[in-house]
């Protein structure tokens, strides 16, 4: 499958500290075990990617609270129509790397439109370690 | 920058349809309510300063760090974690 043929998902409003990037496609990173996407700028001379995952792999007691206006801009109407992802920051080594789970992208599954949210008062930080320091 | 006196229970208009109002004044803490269409995001500027900066230092990982990423799987004692 070549990346024009998946779907595209629209940020109305960017992201922080990329306000003017709206258009992005999602491409899975290595093998189908692969927990990691590419999240890819189609916007001409944009060139913009993040690392995302799942966060329910790395963090199953994740649950962030959406917030309403959120949710109302996107559309969503319950939990399931909401796909989570979170940015991953890769560090070297790459076990070192984190994932933001202040700011988790919320897609909406049926219509594309996506965002990311910011959980102003929610304890999570931006750099939460993807693997357990031991 | 605009500079406004406002008291307890007094507000500002931002445009049309967003309105800021003093609700409390206590030492040097004060309570802000917004009300502003849905189509304008509001957060602490510090939180979405924070964010910023973190999604431009996830953009700018240099694709060769990529490599050794997809061998990178859950901790199995994360993902079997009872909820």
């Amino acid at each position: 499958m070549t990346e024009e043929e998946l779907p595209e998902l629209h940020f109305a409003s960017g992201l922080p500290g990329f306000p003017d990037v709206h258009r992005f496609v999602l491409v899975r990173l290595g093998d189908e075990a692969s927990p990691f996407s590419v999240l890819r700028s189609l916007e001409e001379g944009a060139d913009v990617e993040f690392v995302v995952t799942h966060p329910g792999l790395f963090f199953p007691d994740y649950e962030p609270e959406i917030d309403d206006d959120t949710a109302g801009r996107l559309e969503l109407e319950s939990a399931d129509d909401a796909l989570l992802l979170v940015i991953v920051t890769v560090a070297d080594p790459v076990a070192d790397s984190t994932a933001n789970l202040l700011g988790p992208i919320v897609v909406n599954r049926h219509t594309r439109t996506a965002a990311q949210a910011v959980l102003g008062s929610s304890g999570y930080a931006t750099r939460e370690a993807l693997v357990p320091t031991t | 920058m605009l500079v406004l006196t406002r008291r307890a229970n007094q507000s500002i208009m931002i445009g049309a349809d967003v309105v800021v109002t003093v609700l409390e004044v206590r030492g040097d803490q004060v309570r802000i309510g917004i009300d502003a269409p849905r189509s304008i995001s509001v957060h602490r500027e510090e939180v979405f300063r924070e964010l910023e900066a973190a999604n431009r230092e996830a953009a700018s990982t240099a694709s060769g760090a990529l490599e050794g990423l997809t061998a990178l799987r859950p901790p199995p004692d994360r993902r079997q974690k009872d909820r």
